[in-house]
């Protein structure tokens, strides 16, 4: 072991400027903050022009049409974090409400049905991480595959029919809530969010996300998972967007095979807009989840201004735009100074 | 053959081939506790391959690899190789997270653990603080992309040095190190080795140093060890070069040879503030100190970033070249230091390696079929091996890279020439190779800036030098008839 008691190392002890650089909450969370402070002058905007887009039941709609994106978004954020992408969450978040009201209209209960539900996400989860680490094939067209894959078997499941839930006391979201006063959908958004956030930040196999996608090849030599990190963000993504698809039947009632298409380009976009580098490395779980409500409330927005909603597509690309902009002219500002 | 007392790693007959080159072909290593030993081998000789296979980044062929524990009992692959610290040649940096994270963090060996970030930034702290208090105290939290080079090698060498490592391997760590930093480093690695044990593979080209710090050496040959465990000093200079397979061909011509009169061109001029510094058609300029100073110099030469603080003038150039791409046509050719990251380009084949720079300057539309003659007749006039132009640059060494680079610039009529570090990795023979091939891009009237951190290269072959000190300011000019050692490393603030 190297002595901790050296000349040289006694000879200066850390500086104060060591000490003023440790990253405190506001810097950490610059990217962030920014985006909170935009949302939250976007909805005054359209508050000005609609006065009933500030009650408290459109903001109880924007979190409810939210959260399935929110979910989704921070399983995406995962693979981004390490340099890889996922295409295929919307197909398997459909694929995951077919697969379940299929189960529960063949008589099984919601916990049964559920679990058959989430094991579409273990699967194709699981085979986005093989092909990704064990066949070494790139991420962009491994998820394309089974974006195609999983989207035509939602189809498959039920030859193209939209299925009721059955079960209307089903469990996720309508039989009350787990913490009174609390809806579900929001306590799994901030359970989850929470839970990431601590892993990314503070536990050691967090930071080997950050690690593989800031350099794979180092992050090898250093004796770093590189493979394991890589299949165990796929899982995770495939996971989080199954339980959204989860979430979403159990208050929509209806399971559609189309219903997590737009999702996918969504949530990309959500944890573009939250800060995160498509080429690995950065993004935060808190970004991913403001990424995605910035997202739901542009939707929202526009649905209450009253302009066409061909026009959300267009709106959101701006958004996204913006935001890469401001983090570029942040960034470049930083390393300036 | 220097007896192993208590080894740490000991390699019997080890052979590896990637397909069907054998890199290895029976190589005997051994490492004693508590000695610093040089391993030394031209480029191409299989000790990075070796020291892959000992860290266990690469799979072994043939032959046997123990570890050893303090007592001398063996001990298993896994326990071994965790007492294993490397320095690779190749920088292993996460760009994206901060220099204290890039120092602890693959230390951890489980991924379910808490990361304790107060005892990580303190651990980062005191091992980046043995070879720069300075640089420590100031940059721990900096982000790893926003260093430079030299700044990414002591973040590596502190990783090793904070492992808590029996055996720290050191793959030519001095490579991108200013003197300063290298005596510190030095000092660091004899105190550790006499106060705890520790024992330091050493690998390096340049032979003063080995000599400073190393007791023992091994030399690799076309992947067989030569020498095994020789006190250096039992061997000459002379002799180590000879056992490496390294003796030059011919190296006689001295610059002084070079006849300037009648050389047709314009001069350069380069000023700043009270300094300046006028060079005539086929003069080398040597560039020396800490990299911040020299760095500001070579920017304002080739256009790489706006730096304000030189003025260059020349007949026919403008003020400040907007783009590299602006300076390589006028004729202002320049070779980064950072070869892996800003010189090759590692997807395509040799031919475009080499051709990049011509392509640019002539502006040529297309492709001709011409090139191919060109590419072969410029790497015969480097001597470098290759199966075909049509291979990737990966499959040639870290040297022959470098002649790649340089023959990008060769034969063409450019009027300056920016060289930064351009025989870093390089091997002996290499090295004497590319100070000809200086000396003749010199002798076209061609006037060369070369920045180097190794003082002795410079010595040999600049006519002028330019010393900047440790604060990045231009402390002076010496001539060739006032060139020593002594005089550099005062102005470099490098005297120790």
């Amino acid at each position: 072991m190297i002595p901790t008691s050296t000349e040289e190392a006694r000879a200066v002890e850390p500086s104060p400027q060591a000490t003023r650089n440790r990253d405190s909450l506001l810097s950490a969370y610059r990217t962030e903050i920014a985006i909170a402070v935009a949302m939250v002058i976007l909805g005054l905007a359209v508050g000005s022009q609609v006065p009933q887009a500030l009650s408290w039941g459109n903001f109880s709609n924007i979190t409810q049409a939210g959260a399935p994106l929110i979910i989704m978004s921070l399983g995406v954020l995962l693979v981004v974090i390490t340099g890889g992408i996922d295409l295929s969450v919307g197909s398997v978040f459909s694929l995951t409400g077919m697969v379940t009201a299929q189960v529960m209209a063949s008589g099984f209960g919601g916990i049964t049905s559920s679990l058959a539900g989430l094991a579409v996400g273990l699967l194709f989860g699981s085979i986005n991480g093989f092909l990704v680490t064990v066949a070494g094939l790139a991420p962009f067209v491994v998820t394309l595959i089974t974006f195609a894959v999983a989207g035509s078997l939602a189809f498959i499941v039920t030859n193209g029919r939209s299925m009721p839930i059955p079960d209307p006391d089903y469990w996720l979201l309508n039989a009350g809530s787990i913490v009174p006063g609390m809806p579900n959908y929001i306590l799994f958004c901030v359970v989850l969010l929470v839970a990431i956030e601590i892993f990314l930040k503070k536990v050691v196999a967090g930071r080997w996300f950050y690690a593989v996608g800031s350099s794979a090849a180092a992050a090898y030599l250093l004796g770093i998972p590189v493979k394991r990190t890589k299949f165990f963000a796929y899982v995770a993504s495939s996971l989080l967007s199954s339980f959204s698809g989860l979430l979403t039947i159990s208050y929509i009632l209806n399971a559609e095979s189309t219903a997590g298409a737009s999702l996918m380009l969504q949530a990309i976009a959500a944890v573009v807009i939250g800060g995160a580098s498509l080429l690995g490395g950065t993004g935060t779980a808190v970004g991913a989840v403001l990424g995605a409500l910035m997202i739901t409330v542009i939707q929202n927005g526009v649905n209450l201004i009253g302009i066409n909603s061909f026009w959300q597509g267009s709106v959101t690309g701006l958004a996204i735009l913006i935001a890469v902009l401001i983090d570029r002219f942040g960034k470049a500002r930083r390393s300036a100074g | 053959m220097v007896e192993t007392r208590n080894p740490v790693v000991s390699v019997k007959g080890l052979t590896k081939s990637y397909g069907a080159t054998s890199v290895l072909k029976g190589v005997d290593f051994s490492v004693a506790r508590g000695e610093i030993h040089a391993l030394l081998g031209g480029n191409g000789a299989g000790k990075s391959t070796m020291i892959r296979i000992i860290t266990g980044s690469a799979s072994k062929g043939d032959g046997d690899i123990s570890f050893f524990d303090p007592s001398g009992a063996p001990r298993t692959d896994a326990e071994g190789r965790a007492r294993v610290a490397v320095v690779h040649q190749e920088l292993a940096l996460l760009p994206h997270l901060s220099v204290a994270e890039n120092i602890t963090l693959p230390h951890y060996r489980r991924g379910f653990a808490a990361v304790k970030k107060r005892l990580s930034i303190e651990k980062a702290f005191e091992a980046l603080a043995m070879i720069d208090p300075e640089f420590a105290a100031r940059s721990l939290h900096r982000l790893v992309e926003d260093l430079s080079l030299h700044e990414g090698q002591m973040v590596e060498i502190a990783r090793a040095l904070s492992s808590g490592a029996e055996l720290i391997l050191l793959d030519e760590p001095t490579a991108n190190l200013t003197a300063a930093e290298t005596s510190r480093l030095f000092s660091v690695l004899r105190r550790l080795t006499r106060e705890t044990g520790l024992s330091v593979v050493f690998v390096s080209h340049r032979m003063k140093e080995i000599r400073q710090i190393a007791d023992v050496c091994t030399i690799i040959r076309d992947g067989r060890t030569i020498v095994d465990r020789l006190a250096l000093s039992e061997l000459s200079d002379v002799a180590i070069i000879e056992k490496m397979g390294q003796v030059a061909a011919s190296h006689s011509a001295s610059s002084a040879a070079v006849d300037r009169n009648g050389m047709k061109g314009e001069p350069l001029s380069i000023r700043e503030a009270d300094l300046e510094i006028t060079l005539s058609p086929g003069t080398i300029l040597g560039v020396a100190g800490a990299p911040a100073g020299p760095a500001t110099l070579i920017s304002a030469l080739v256009g790489a970033a706006q730096a304000k603080r030189w003025t260059v003038s020349r007949a026919g150039w403008p003020e400040r070249f907007a783009s590299p791409r602006r300076a390589a046509a006028a004729g202002a050719g320049f070779v980064t230091g950072d070869r892996t990251h800003k010189g090759i380009l590692h997807s395509l084949p040799i031919i475009d390696n080499v051709l990049a720079s011509r392509r640019v300057v002539r502006g040529a539309t297309f492709i001709s079929g011409r090139e191919r003659l060109e590419c072969v007749d410029l790497l015969q006039a480097l001597s470098v091996k290759a199966a075909s132009i049509w291979d990737l640059p990966a499959t040639l060494s870290g040297g022959t890279q470098q002649k790649l680079l340089l023959a990008r610039w060769l034969g063409l009529p450019s009027s300056l020439l920016v060289l930064e570090e351009p025989t870093r990795g390089v091997d002996i023979r290499t090295k004497k190779e590319i100070y000809q091939l200086i000396r003749q891009m010199a002798s076209t009237g061609t006037i060369i800036v070369w920045w180097s951190t190794e003082n002795a290269e410079l010595l040999e072959v600049c006519d002028r030098i330019v010393a900047f000190d440790t604060e990045g300011c231009a402390s002076g000019i010496i001539e060739r008839q006032d060139m020593s050692e002594d005089r550099l490393a005062e102005l470099t603030g490098m005297a120790t």
